[in-house]
C-alpha cells in the first residue's frame, strides 16, 4: 500500500462511518419516517400486508411490516426494546410474553383508546381480549386468528391401511403399531423445534389431571412439576417415543423449515399434532392436499383423566401492542382498529384463520374449508380451558430450560422422573 | 475499546441481575454461586474440554500430514490443495446450514443414502453421540484447512540440507519426518495448537445452526449456554458470569500452551526469518 | 504418484523468497498421498452434493440421488435466491468488509510501528495488553457490546457490527504486524534517519513497503472475519436493510422450509465473491493465511 492509497483508504473508511452511522440512525425511534410494525413471519403475513396497504391509502404516515423470522423473534423482539430501534407496533403472544416490557413501563396502556371506541372493545370475544391485558390494564389488540393445537392426519394415508381417526386413547395406541406395521411414521414431530413437542405434553397434562396443575406451575410453584399427572404424562411420552409413534428420525427435524409438515402432506407421516395454524401452511404449500386430504380432529381423551376432553391449548390470539415512545402514537392507535374490519376479518377467514371477533361464526362460512373453520370456532368456543403455550406463559428464564428438558424427555435421553425433578429445581 | 472495556463490563454484569432492559441490578455474587452449583453448566464445560480435546486430537495429525504434503513436489498437489482450500471461503454459518441440509433424515442425500446402504433412516443430528461427533468432524471439515497451510508454510521452511544430511546418513522416510519434520515444526503446531484449542472454546455459529445445542443439552457447549441464558433467558447477569469463566479458562488454557511449548521465546528465536 | 527426483523446485507456487529453504523432499509421500486423495473426497463430495443441488428442482431434489447430476438442470434457484434480495446483503456485507478491513490495516499498522519503534514502557504495556485480547473470544463479551452499541445509539447500524468486527481481529493483525516489522533492520532506520526523515516519513517510505506480506495477511484475515462473521450481526443489527449475507443465510434457512436448493443456492452465491476474490488473488490470500500462524 502506497501513500496516496493509505490516504484514499482513511478517507473511505471515515465516509463508510459516515454513511452507515446515518443509514443507520442515531436514536430517537425508527431511523425513517414510517411506522414499523413487527410481524412474525409466516405464510399468514398477508392479512397484515393488506391491512398496511389499506392504512397506508388513508394515512399520512406510512407503515412498513418488518417480518422477523419465527426461529428468533422474541430474541429479536427484546433486543430492539432494549435500544433505541424500537418498533412502533409488534406482534406477540399476550399475557407473559410483555410482561417484562410492562414492568419498564415501555408499552402503550390501550385503556384509552377501547373507551373511546367502543365499537372496537366490543368487536372481540371478551374473554381472548383479556389475553392482551396485564394485570387489568390491556396492552394488546387481537390481530390473528385463534389458534388451538389440532391433531391433523392424511386422509388418503387412513384409507390405505383401512383405519378410521382416533376417538380415545385405545385408538391413537392401536394406530400407532398399525401404520408402524405399514412402514408409515405414526406422528409427524419437529424434534428439533421443542415447542411442537410441548404441545404433546400439554394436552396430555390437561387431559390427565386438568388445567389446575399447570396453573399452580405458573403462579410461580415449581413443586408443582411434581403433580402425578407431570410424570403420568411424561411416561405416557415415553412409551409413545418406545412404540415408535414418532418414527426413529424426528429429533433433528424442524418445523420452522418445514420438514414434520411436509412429512404429512407426502404421507409419510399419518398424523401430526400441530397448532391451527398448519392448515394454512398446507394451504400455501399444497393446496390439492389441504383442500382434499387433510383431515383434523381434537386431541382424544385419556383413561381415568380428571381433565374434561373438551379443554384445550395453544395460543388463544396473538396481539398488536404499541411502544410508549412511539413517534406516531394516534396513527399506531389507528391502525390497531384496523384488525377489527370487516376486510381484514375476510382475509384472515380467507387464509383459513378464525378469527376472534364477536361476528366470526357468520364469517367463517366464507372460510376456503367452512367444515375447517367451523369445527375450530366450536372447538374454541366450547372450550372450557383454553391453556396458553406453556413457554409464552412462563418467563423467559424458566421457559428457556423447560423446552430443553422437554426435548431431553422426547429423545429418551432423561427419564420421566429425571424430567420431573429438573422441571422442580427451575 | 471493544475489547478492554467489555471486559470490566463482563465482570461487572456478572454481579447483576439483567434482563436487557432498564438497568441492571446489583446483586452480589448470586450469579456466581448459582453458576458453582449449576448442572448445566457443569456438562457444559465438560463437552466444552472434550471438543477441544477432540478437535485438537482429530485436526492436527490430519493437517500436519496434509501440510506437510502440500509442501512437497507432488505433480498434482497444486490443483488438490486448490480444492481443499476451498471450506476456508465459507462461513461457519454457511457450513453449517450445507451440513444439516446434507444430513437431513428426511430429505437430504442422507435420507436417500440411509435406506440403500441398509440402514434405514439416519437421524445423524438427532442422537446424541453423534451430533457431537458431527460438531468436532463439520469443525474439522472447516478448519483442517487454515491448520494445514500453517503446516505447509511451517514445511517449507525447514532447510532441504537437513534432509539430505538424513538420507545420506540412511535415514528412511518415516525416520526423516520423526526426527526432522516433526521436531522442525514444533513451532507451527503450538501455533496452531493455540488457535484450535481457543478456537474450540468459541464456536458458536455451527451449534447454534447445526444442533441448536441439542439434542437436549447434549451439544450445549460453554458458548452457547452462555447464549441461551443471555439472549433467550434473558438473564443477561448470569450469561455475563459464564461469559468470564469462558474468557478465564481460555487465558489459562493459552498461557499454559505458550509456557510449555516455549511459544514465547519463539518470536526471538525466529527473528530475521 | 510417483514423481521425478529432479522436478525443479520451483514448483512450490507460495514460496518464502529465501535461499536454501526449499522444502524439497525428494521421496513423494505415498501414504500422504493417499491420505489427501482421502481428504479429497471429504472435501469435494460434500461441495459436489452442494453444487449439484442448486440445480435441481425443489421437487426433484429427494427423489433424485444426491450424486447423479440434476436430470432436468435449472436455474430458477439462483434467480429465486437473487430475487429474495441476496445481492443487497452482499452489498452490505462488502461495505463491512471493506470498513473493518481499511480500519485494521490502518491501526494495526501505526500502532505495530509504533510498538517497534519506540521502546517505552507504556507502549509495550499497551501491546501486552492487546496480546491479552488474543485470548478474549468475541463471543464472550457479546453482552457489554451489546450494551456499548446501544449506548452508542449504534443498534441496527453497520457500524455497530464494523466497530467491534475490527476491535477483535486487532489483536492477531497486530500480533502479525509486529513480528513482520521487528525483521526490518535497524541500519535501514539509521538510514532513513541519516536522510533527515521523520517517523511519518520512516513509516510510510520504509515501514509501509517492508512489511507488505505482513499487511496483506493482515488485510486477508481480517476480511474473511468481517465477511464470515455472525455473532455481531445476530445481536447487534435487526432490520432487512442491515442484513448481512451470513445472517441472510441463516434466516433463509427458515423461509426457504423444505426447498433446500434454493436454501443451498443461496449458500453458493454467498461464496462467490470471496471465491472470485480467491480466483483473483489466490497467491496472496494463501501466503496470508499461512502468515496468520508464521510468526
Amino acid at each position: 500500500m502506497t501513500t496516496p492509497r493509505v490516504v484514499a483508504a482513511g478517507a473511505s473508511v471515515l465516509a463508510l462511518l459516515t454513511a452507515t452511522a446515518c443509514g443507520g440512525g442515531g436514536g430517537g425511534g425508527a431511523a425513517d419516517d414510517n411506522m414499523h410494525v413487527w410481524m412474525y413471519q409466516d405464510t399468514l403475513v398477508v392479512v397484515q400486508d393488506a391491512a398496511v396497504e389499506r392504512f397506508n391509502a388513508e394515512s399520512d404516515v406510512q407503515a412498513v411490516i418488518d417480518e422477523v423470522p419465527g426461529d428468533n423473534y422474541e430474541e429479536r423482539l427484546r433486543t430492539a426494546m432494549g435500544s433505541s430501534e424500537q418498533p412502533d407496533v409488534f406482534f406477540n403472544w399476550g399475557a407473559g410474553s410483555i410482561q417484562p416490557y410492562v414492568e419498564q413501563d415501555m408499552l402503550m396502556p390501550l385503556d384509552d383508546l377501547l373507551a373511546e371506541d367502543p365499537e372496537l372493545a366490543d368487536a372481540f370475544i371478551p374473554s381472548i381480549l383479556e389475553a392482551g391485558a396485564v394485570d387489568g390494564v390491556q396492552y394488546g389488540i387481537p390481530l390473528r386468528g385463534t389458534q388451538p393445537v389440532i391433531l391433523f392426519y392424511n386422509e388418503a394415508v387412513f384409507e390405505d391401511v383401512g383405519v378410521e381417526p382416533p376417538q380415545t386413547w385405545e385408538d391413537i395406541l392401536d394406530l400407532v403399531d398399525a401404520f408402524d406395521e405399514a412402514g408409515v411414521t405414526p406422528f409427524a414431530l419437529a424434534g428439533a423445534d421443542p415447542w411442537t413437542e410441548q404441545m404433546w405434553l400439554q394436552y396430555l397434562v390437561d387431559r390427565i389431571g386438568g388445567p389446575e396443575v399447570f396453573q399452580r406451575i405458573h403462579d410461580g410453584d415449581m413443586e408443582g412439576w411434581r403433580d402425578p399427572a407431570v410424570l403420568e404424562a411424561a411416561e405416557t411420552v415415553q412409551d409413545l417415543v418406545e412404540r415408535g409413534a414418532f418414527g426413529d428420525a424426528y429429533a433433528s427435524v424442524s418445523y420452522t423449515e418445514g420438514g414434520a409438515s411436509t412429512l404429512l402432506s407426502e404421507g409419510r407421516a399419518a398424523m401430526h399434532l400441530m397448532g391451527s395454524w398448519e392448515y394454512s401452511t398446507h394451504l400455501d404449500q399444497d393446496r390439492a392436499f389441504a383442500e382434499e386430504d387433510l383431515g383434523y380432529t381434537v386431541f382424544p381423551p385419556v383413561p381415568d383423566g380428571e381433565g374434561d376432553p373438551a379443554n384445550v391449548v395453544g395460543n388463544p390470539t396473538n396481539f398488536f401492542s404499541v411502544t410508549a415512545d412511539t413517534a406516531y402514537p394516534e396513527q399506531a392507535q389507528e391502525f390497531l382498529g384496523y384488525t377489527s374490519q370487516e376486510e381484514y376479518v375476510a382475509d384472515m377467514v380467507a387464509n383459513g384463520e378464525v378469527p376472534t371477533t364477536t361476528n366470526a361464526e357468520e364469517a367463517v362460512a366464507d372460510s376456503p374449508n367452512p367444515e375447517f373453520a367451523t369445527f375450530q370456532y366450536e372447538m374454541v368456543r366450547d372450550a372450557p380451558h383454553f391453556q396458553l403455550s406453556w413457554d409464552q406463559a412462563l418467563p423467559p428464564e424458566t421457559a428457556t430450560p423447560m423446552v430443553t428438558e422437554i426435548e431431553s424427555l422426547f429423545n429418551g435421553q432423561s427419564t420421566p422422573e429425571q424430567f420431573v425433578d429438573a422441571l422442580a429445581a427451575l | 475499546m471493544f475489547a478492554a472495556l467489555p471486559m470490566v463490563l463482563v465482570a461487572y454484569l456478572s454481579l447483576t441481575s439483567w434482563g436487557g432492559l432498564g438497568t441492571p441490578e446489583f446483586v452480589g455474587l448470586e450469579n456466581w454461586s448459582r453458576l458453582a452449583g449449576d448442572p448445566v453448566m457443569r456438562r457444559a464445560v465438560w463437552l466444552s474440554l472434550v471438543l477441544t480435546v477432540l478437535n485438537w486430537i482429530v485436526q492436527t495429525p490430519i493437517a500436519l500430514l496434509l501440510g506437510v504434503w502440500a509442501a512437497g513436489p507432488q505433480r498434482n498437489r497444486a490443483v488438490l490443495s486448490a480444492i481443499f482450500f476451498l471450506p476456508l471461503l465459507l462461513s461457519s454459518a454457511a457450513i453449517a446450514i450445507i451440513w444439516r441440509a446434507l444430513l437431513d433424515p428426511n430429505f437430504g442425500p442422507l435420507a436417500w443414502l440411509g435406506p440403500r446402504l441398509g440402514l434405514g433412516s439416519v437421524d445423524v443430528l438427532g442422537g446424541p453421540t453423534s451430533a457431537f461427533a458431527m460438531i468436532v468432524f463439520v469443525t474439522a471439515w472447516q478448519f483442517i484447512p487454515l491448520h494445514m497451510l500453517l503446516y505447509q508454510g511451517g514445511a517449507r521452511q525447514i532447510p532441504a540440507s537437513l534432509y539430505e544430511a538424513a538420507r545420506i546418513d540412511g535415514a528412511g522416510m518415516l525416520r526423516s519426518f520423526w526426527h526432522i519434520t516433526l521436531p522442525q515444526l514444533r513451532h507451527t503446531i503450538t501455533t496452531s495448537s493455540v488457535l484450535m484449542v481457543v478456537g474450540s472454546l468459541t464456536y458458536f455459529d455451527t451449534v447454534l445452526i447445526l444442533t441448536g445445542g441439542g439434542p437436549g443439552t447434549d451439544t450445549t457447549i460453554v458458548p452457547f449456554l452462555m447464549y441461551r441464558a443471555g439472549f433467550r433467558s434473558w438473564e443477561l447477569g448470569y450469561a455475563s458470569a459464564i461469559a468470564f469463566t469462558l474468557v478465564v479458562v481460555a487465558t489459562v488454557i493459552a498461557l499454559l500452551l505458550v509456557r510449555f511449548t516455549g511459544f514465547g521465546s519463539m518470536r526471538s528465536t525466529r527473528e530475521g526469518m | 504418484m510417483t514423481t521425478t527426483t529432479t522436478r525443479p523446485r520451483a514448483a512450490a507456487a507460495v514460496r518464502p523468497r529465501r535461499s536454501g529453504s526449499s522444502g524439497n523432499r525428494r521421496r513423494p509421500n505415498l501414504l500422504a498421498g493417499a491420505g489427501s486423495l482421502l481428504w479429497l473426497a471429504v472435501v469435494g463430495v460434500p461441495l459436489y452434493a452442494l453444487l449439484v443441488a442448486t440445480f435441481q428442482r425443489g421437487e426433484n431434489y429427494t427423489s433424485d440421488g444426491p450424486l447423479t447430476p440434476p436430470s432436468d438442470p435449472t436455474l430458477d434457484n439462483y434467480a429465486t435466491a437473487i430475487e429474495n434480495g441476496l445481492l443487497g446483503f452482499v452489498l452490505n456485507t462488502a461495505i463491512v468488509t471493506l470498513a473493518v478491513v481499511v480500519i485494521v490495516v490502518a491501526l494495526s499498522a501505526t500502532a505495530g510501528y509504533a510498538v517497534v519503534r519506540s521502546r517505552t514502557r507504556w507502549t509495550n504495556g499497551v501491546f501486552r495488553a492487546f496480546l491479552l485480547g488474543l485470548a478474549i473470544p468475541s463471543q464472550a463479551v457479546i453482552i457489554p457490546v451489546y450494551l456499548i452499541i446501544v449506548e452508542m445509539g449504534l443498534y441496527d447500524s453497520l457500524t455497530a457490527i464494523v466497530l467491534p468486527t475490527a476491535a477483535f481481529a486487532l489483536p492477531v493483525c497486530m500480533l502479525i504486524l509486529v513480528g513482520s516489522m521487528r525483521d526490518i533492520s535497524e541500519e535501514l532506520y539509521e538510514a532513513m534517519a541519516l536522510d533527515g526523515a521523520g517517523s511519518v516519513r520512516t513509516f510510510v517510505q520504509l515501514v509501509v513497503p517492508l512489511s507488505r506480506p505482513g499487511l496483506s495477511t493482515v488485510a486477508v484475515y481480517s476480511a474473511l472475519q468481517a465477511w464470515n462473521g455472525f455473532l455481531f450481526p445476530l445481536i447487534l443489527t435487526q432490520s432487512h436493510d442491515k442484513r448481512l449475507i451470513t445472517m441472510g443465510l441463516f434466516e433463509f434457512q427458515g423461509e426457504y422450509r423444505v426447498d433446500v436448493p434454493g436454501l443451498l443456492t443461496a449458500v453458493v452465491l454467498s461464496t462467490v465473491p470471496l471465491f472470485v476474490v480467491y480466483l483473483v488473488a489466490r497467491r496472496s490470500l494463501v501466503a496470508g493465511l499461512m502468515g496468520v500462524g508464521g510468526k
